[in-house]
């Protein structure tokens, strides 16, 4: 403004061209040297997610770097589709659920024509020699936004042993509670997924504080969030619905 | 569901369950500059509602065609080999706050421009609140809950419609509390802010009650 | 960039004895009497938005006087330069740049909290306390005392956050950083976590201000 030639256009453009390209480069050169260790802790939070679902409490105690260890020893990844045949040559941590979760119908059946990756996480015995849990991704929708989770079955392929749920951007306090143990260890109190040879999947209730001790298929919900809980559900049911083909392969 | 339904869902959305202002508190800086007068909370609302709706869609645009992975592969089918350059795996999700509001401010600043030239009247009325704009959070703030709404092009219009429409609402409803609430005798320290943050609170509670309403074209 | 901003920090350390009275105001002013929150008013978004908890606030508050140092000096160090017509666009791409690096950073070592922030690290860029004191101070002073008055102002916009965040947390979880303080059977309190409590719990916060230092609003 004061001097004349500061607001000539050549000197603007020029100006600015210096600025895009300082911002330019500093920018790539911050991202270049931190995209390896982005992927490191995405990767990171997903094999402590099935690891937590598969054995609980014990990897609160385990530390940052021996999680991958001990995820490389225990857990055999495998990609299956919705008729329960493995897809080969596709890793499992390659499956954008995100992606996936589209091909499915607003009632949660596939669309027509399109075929479907599930990858499955096998969590092996101390010794390697047979499979404790099978752990199996969900994704859904809840009261704003995306929510997922895994969910770990045992050996029997019918009894939930844990839960880890996740959220993008469910109310706090309310919706955003399904992070928190108390409200996932609901489902790890002997919760079972088939009645008979029918699949009921399991329901979180209406209202809080009730015992549903005796119900192997409802668990106490979370007062304030019933939507949040029915987006829960809903994806709980489809999912278990979409790996039916792979549990029942698997029982017999 | 039809497409209109579609659309009045998502225009009913904006405005009501995720207002800008009760459900986010994006925009609140100009909000309670602004809101002690109608009159100037309406021109303020109007500006908003309208930067909303043009940004939101060429913010669309600039996500879906050079931001987000694999957005770029339109270069590909410019006739340049993919041995040279391919386009499809390039992923510019670290430049989007700087592209965001880099389109948010060139609008601006054009619109200025255009509205001083061509309508001196309509100039005098908003010109004035239009730099304030650039830096309103709730513009932006949509811009960067686009990638995870995963609009289609007329949702992210109906969307910014919509978020703009909520806002205006937002600050209007105020500015005539605060007119009001200047006759009241509130107490020395709680005078001006204090207060107005106490309204706001107490009017977010009232918008609380959207949250979960079953939205009447069906889902 | 990097180079430059070393350079301005070793000069800032050279004149520390310089500290005059006039330049240890601009640290201790925004502190209280012209505190950016609750005297100027700006910033108020991101105040109300992630103060739920501690932890997140925390790292707000720090990605927030990184930046502001930073963009304060880097423009302080243009303000000869830069084309009066393009200022705010400059200023929006400078500040935009950083809150982009600090997205980054924030993305590699602090996976869970970037999370929990999500599209508000993003709204650092139209935090009016950066576009403020870059229109008010960066542009008209020298880069030493522009360190010092952004150094101010992120404490002063932290002294503000931590309190509510401290409230919100303690009263809307029963926790505090996370570790549970009112017992397991405290059954939490909506409100306070919702945007109705960030409201009324700066309002407060504003009325005990303001009673202590004596400041009032003519209404």
């Amino acid at each position: 403004m004061s001097k004349l030639n500061k607001n000539s256009s050549g000197y603007i453009f020029g100006f600015a061209l210096l600025v895009i390209l300082v911002c330019g480069v500093l920018l790539s050169v911050v991202s270049g040297a931190l995209a390896e260790k982005q992927y490191e802790e995405r990767e990171l939070e997903r094999k402590k997610f099935i690891l937590k679902a598969a054995l609980g409490d014990k990897m609160d105690e385990v530390e940052k770097p021996d999680i991958a260890v001990m995820y490389d020893k225990r857990v055999k990844e495998s990609v299956v589709n919705s008729k329960g045949e493995v897809v080969e040559g596709l890793a499992a941590n390659t499956v954008k659920l995100k992606n996936e979760y589209k091909k499915l119908e607003k009632n949660g059946s596939l669309k027509a024509g399109e075929s479907i990756n599930l990858p499955v996480y096998e969590v092996m015995n101390e010794d390697g020699s047979a499979v404790d849990f099978y752990v199996v991704p969900t994704y859904g929708f809840g009261l704003w936004d995306n929510i997922w989770g895994y969910v770990a079955l045992q050996k029997d392929l019918n009894t939930i042993n844990g839960v880890v749920l996740d959220h993008k951007g469910e109310t706090p306090g309310l919706g955003a509670r399904i992070t928190e143990d108390k409200i996932q260890k609901r489902y790890s109190a002997g919760k079972k997924i088939f009645e008979g040879d029918k699949l009921v999947s399991v329901t979180m209730q209406k209202g809080e504080g009730n015992d549903y001790s005796s119900d192997p298929h409802a668990v106490d919900g979370m007062s304030g969030a019933t939507l949040t809980a029915d987006g829960v559900n809903t994806m709980m049911a489809n999912y278990m619905n979409l790996y039916l083909s792979f549990i029942n392969a698997k029982k017999s | 569901m039809g497409i209109v339904e579609n659309y009045l869902n998502i225009g009913i959305k904006s405005i009501f369950v995720d207002n800008m202002i009760f459900a986010y508190f994006l925009g609140m800086c100009s909000y309670l500059a602004v809101s002690k007068k109608i009159g100037t909370a309406v021109g303020l609302g109007m500006a908003v509602t309208f930067v909303l709706l043009i940004t939101v869609p060429l913010n669309w645009l600039a996500y879906n065609f050079i931001i987000k992975e694999g957005a770029l592969t339109w270069l590909n089918n410019l006739g340049v080999s993919t041995n040279f350059a391919d386009f499809s795996t390039v992923n510019l999700e670290v430049l989007k706050f700087i592209i965001f509001i880099a389109v948010v401010a060139a609008f601006v600043q054009l619109t200025e421009m255009v509205v001083e030239k061509a309508s001196p009247a309509l100039y005098n009325a908003l010109g004035i609140f239009l730099p304030l704009i650039a830096v309103n959070c709730s513009i932006l703030g949509a811009a960067l809950f686009l990638p995870g709404k995963e609009f289609a092009f007329g949702e992210s219009v109906v969307y910014g419609l919509g978020s703009g429409i909520g806002w205006f609402l937002a600050v209007v409803a105020l500015a005539a509390i605060r007119e009001k609430l200047s006759y009241s005798n509130v107490p020395r320290g709680l005078r001006g802010l204090g207060i107005t943050f106490i309204t706001v609170g107490l009017m977010a509670f009232a918008f609380l009650s959207f949250i979960g309403f079953k939205l009447p074209f069906g889902e | 960039m990097s180079t430059e901003t070393q350079a301005v920090e070793a000069e800032v350390k050279e004149r520390e004895p310089l500290f005059s009275k006039k330049n240890r105001k601009l640290i201790s002013n925004p502190l209280d009497a012209d505190n950016p929150i609750t005297v100027q008013v700006l910033g108020v978004c991101s105040a109300l938005a992630v103060t739920v908890k501690l932890i997140p606030t925390l790292y707000m508050c720090i990605s927030v006087l990184f930046v502001l140092i930073f963009s304060n000096v880097a423009i302080s160090l243009l303000r000869n330069v830069i084309p009066g017509r393009i200022r705010i666009i400059v200023q929006l791409l400078v500040v935009a740049s950083l809150v982009a690096v600090v997205d980054q950073v924030l993305q590699a070592f602090a996976y869970d909290v970037s999370k929990q922030l999500s599209v508000f690290v993003g709204l650092i860029i139209t935090n009016c306390i950066i576009m403020g004191r870059l229109e008010a101070f960066a542009l008209a002073n020298k880069p030493g005392p522009a360190f010092l008055d952004a150094v101010g102002n992120g404490l002063g916009y932290a002294v503000i956050l931590i309190p509510v965040a401290f409230f919100r947390e303690l009263f809307g979880s029963g926790s505090l950083f996370g570790f549970n303080i009112l017992g397991e059977n405290y059954p939490g309190n909506g409100v306070m976590m919702s945007p109705v409590g960030a409201c009324i719990v700066l309002g407060l916060l504003i009325w005990f201000q303001r009673s202590r230092n004596g400041y009032t609003e003519e209404a």
